[in-house]
C-alpha cells in the first residue's frame, strides 16, 4: 500500500504541474475573448445583446458556427467576414487558436 | 436660463476617422450618420473608446511588471467644416451670406490610450474667433468587470467637460440634433443651463454603469474651469460660476430586438452659481430633464432606419444675485424647453430630418431685456420652430448639408420680437455645409 502511494507522489507532481497550464490556456483564452470579442457576442457566445443584434452577430454557440473546422473558424478570425473586422493584425497565431478552443468551449456551456 | 441656445444651433462633433483606424470598421458601424450612435457605437464609447483590432506594441503582465498596449497607429483626426449662412432679412448694418471658409477646423485625439483607457479630445479653430480653443473632451476609463448579480457589467470613471457628452444617446443636448448648424444667424436667447451653456467652462470626473445591457446609470459632479481665465479663478468676467460642484446625473433603460431600438431616460443638473464673482449671493438652477429615443431597422427596405427622439427640460431656478445685480426683475423663474425629430436614413448615403423645438418660460423684462436682433420687446424668453435638414454622404467621412431653420416665435412675439421691428420670420435661416473629416 506505501508503495503504490509513493508511485502516486510524481503523478500527483505532473498533474499539479500540468493543471495550472491547463487552466492557464484556460484563462488567457477567456481574457482574449472578453477583450475582443464580448463587445459583440456576449460573454455567454450568444450575441443576443444591442450591439450582438446591430450587428448581426452570429451566435458563437450554434451549429452554424461550430460545425466549421479549426481551421475555417481561425480563418475568419484572421481575416474578418461580414461585419466582422479582421483581428489578424493584433492576434497572434497562437492566440487565434486559443480563441478557437475558447469558442468550442462555449457550446459545451449552453 | 441665461444661456443662448447656442448648442441647438451650432455644430457638434462628428465620427472620428482615428475609431475607424482603430477598429478597421467603417463609420456606419459605430453611426447611422455621424454622430448618431449605434447600438455598436455606444457600446464601443461605453467601454472607454478602446476596442481595437490593430496591431499593437504590448507586453503581457508578468509577476510584479506592469502590462502594455500600444496602439501602432496614433489616433489623431482632422476635422474641415465650410459652409454658408443666409438669413431671410439680413441683421441691422451687415452682409447677408456669411461664407466661412473654413467655419470651424478640428483636430482630435481620439482612440485608445491604454488597454482601458481611451478618448474622444477635440481642438477646435473658430475662423469667428481666429483661435484654436479647448472643445468638448471626453477622456475615460473603462472596465468589462464580467457580471454582477449574475448580469454583464460594464463600469467606468470619466473626465470630462460638457455635462452630458459622455452620454451614449443622440436625444440629449450634447450630441442631439441639429447635428450640424449655423455660427452666423441669430438663435434664440433662451435656453436652459443643462443645454450648452456650461460646455468647455467646466471640468467633471464621474462615474457611470452598465447593468444587463439594460440600464444605464452615470454621475458626474462639475467645477467651473474657465479656459482662458486666470487661475486660481476669481470669477470675474465670467456669468457662471459654479460654487462648490454641481452635480449631474442620467439614468437610461434600453432594450432592443433584431429590427428595434428603445431607449428612455432622465438626466439633470443641479447648479449654484455667483455672476463675476465667487463670494457673495448665489443663483440656483436645477434642471429636470426626460428623454428617447426609438430606432426601426427596415428590412424590406435595404436596412434603412428610421429614427425618432425627442427631449423635455424643466429649469427651475432662483436668481438672487442676478436680481440683486439689476439683471432680473424677479428672482424665481422656470422655463420649458422640448425637442423632438424624426429622421430617415437612406442607407448610409443620404437621411432627411425634421425636428420641433419649443421653449416657454417665465417673462422677464430685466433678464430677456430689448435688444435689436438677440432681444425681446416683452421679456418673453418664448420661442419655437423647426429644423429641417438633409444630409448627402458621397462617402462615409463626407457630410454635403442644406439645413433650414424656421421661427414662429422668436424671443417671445411673432412679429417686432425685438421692439426694433424685426419680425421672428426674419431669422429663417438656409445653411449650406460641407463637412470633411479624414
Amino acid at each position: 500500500m506505501r508503495e503504490f502511494f509513493l508511485r502516486l507522489i510524481p503523478v500527483g507532481i505532473l498533474c499539479c504541474l500540468a493543471l495550472p497550464s491547463a487552466a492557464q490556456a484556460q484563462s488567457d483564452a477567456a481574457k482574449i475573448y472578453k477583450a475582443n470579442c464580448v463587445l459583440c457576442h456576449s460573454a455567454d457566445g450568444s450575441g443576443d445583446s444591442a450591439t450582438g443584434k446591430a450587428m448581426h452577430a452570429k451566435d458563437l454557440r450554434s451549429e452554424e458556427v461550430q460545425k466549421q473546422s479549426d481551421a475555417e473558424l481561425a480563418d475568419v478570425i484572421t481575416k474578418g467576414r461580414g461585419k466582422m473586422p479582421a483581428f489578424g493584425a493584433k492576434l497572434k497565431p497562437d492566440d487565434v487558436a486559443k480563441l478557437v478552443a475558447y469558442i468550442r468551449s462555449l457550446a459545451n456551456k449552453k | 436660463m441665461i444661456s443662448s441656445l447656442l448648442t441647438l444651433l451650432t455644430p457638434k462633433a462628428f465620427a472620428v476617422p482615428s475609431y475607424s483606424r482603430q477598429t478597421g470598421l467603417p463609420c456606419a458601424s459605430c453611426h447611422y450618420a455621424p454622430p448618431e450612435l449605434t447600438p455598436f457605437g455606444r457600446t464601443f464609447k461605453l467601454e472607454g473608446y478602446t476596442f481595437t483590432t490593430k496591431a499593437e506594441v504590448t507586453d503581457d503582465k508578468k509577476d510584479h511588471n506592469a502590462p502594455l498596449h500600444l496602439l501602432e497607429a496614433f489616433p489623431l483626426s482632422i476635422l474641415f467644416d465650410t459652409s454658408l449662412t443666409v438669413t431671410k432679412s439680413p441683421q441691422p448694418a451687415t452682409e447677408n451670406g456669411n461664407f466661412e471658409f473654413p467655419q470651424d477646423v478640428s483636430l482630435f485625439l481620439a482612440g485608445a490610450w491604454t488597454s482601458h483607457v481611451g478618448s474622444f479630445t477635440q481642438v477646435t479653430y473658430d475662423s469667428q474667433g481666429d483661435h484654436f480653443s479647448w472643445d468638448n473632451t471626453d477622456i475615460r476609463y473603462a472596465n468589462k468587470a464580467g457580471q454582477l448579480f449574475g448580469k454583464p457589467f460594464t463600469f467606468g470613471i470619466t473626465l470630462n467637460n460638457n455635462p452630458g457628452v459622455e452620454d451614449l444617446w443622440n436625444s440629449t443636448p450634447a450630441w442631439g440634433y441639429p447635428f450640424v448648424g449655423s455660427n452666423a444667424a441669430p438663435s434664440p436667447s433662451a435656453g436652459a443651463l443643462i443645454n450648452g451653456a456650461l460646455a468647455q467652462d467646466v471640468a467633471g470626473v464621474g462615474g457611470y454603469t452598465m447593468l444587463n445591457d439594460h440600464w444605464y446609470l452615470a454621475g458626474t459632479m462639475y467645477r467651473s474651469e474657465h479656459i482662458g481665465g486666470a487661475q486660481p479663478n476669481a470669477g470675474t468676467g465670467f456669468g457662471l460660476n459654479i460654487r462648490g460642484v454641481a452635480p449631474y446625473w442620467r439614468a437610461a433603460w434600453q432594450t432592443s430586438t433584431k429590427n428595434n431600438y428603445l431607449e428612455f431616460g432622465s438626466y439633470g443638473m443641479h447648479v449654484k452659481s455667483t455672476p463675476n464673482s465667487v463670494v457673495g449671493l448665489m443663483d440656483s438652477y436645477t434642471d429636470f430633464a426626460g428623454d428617447f429615443q426609438y430606432d426601426r431597422t427596415i428590412p424590406q427596405f435595404k436596412n434603412d432606419v428610421l429614427s425618432i427622439r425627442g427631449t423635455y427640460v424643466r429649469e427651475n431656478s432662483t436668481l438672487p444675485a442676478t436680481f440683486a445685480a439689476g439683471g432680473a426683475a424677479q428672482a424665481s423663474h422656470h422655463l420649458n424647453t422640448a425637442q423632438a425629430n424624426v429622421e430617415y436614413h437612406f442607407g448610409t448615403r443620404l437621411s432627411g430630418t425634421a425636428g420641433l423645438f419649443d421653449i416657454t418660460g417665465t417673462r422677464d423684462p430685466l433678464l430677456f431685456a430689448p435688444a435689436a436682433v438677440s432681444g425681446s420687446a416683452n421679456g418673453s424668453p418664448q420661442s419655437n420652430g423647426y429644423i429641417l435638414n438633409v444630409s448627402w454622404w458621397p462617402e462615409q467621412n463626407v457630410d454635403l448639408a442644406v439645413q433650414y431653420t424656421g421661427y414662429f416665435r422668436f424671443n417671445g412675439a411673432q412679429t417686432n420680437y425685438d421692439g426694433a421691428g424685426r419680425d421672428a420670420s426674419a431669422n429663417n435661416a438656409v445653411y449650406v455645409l460641407a463637412r470633411f473629416v479624414f
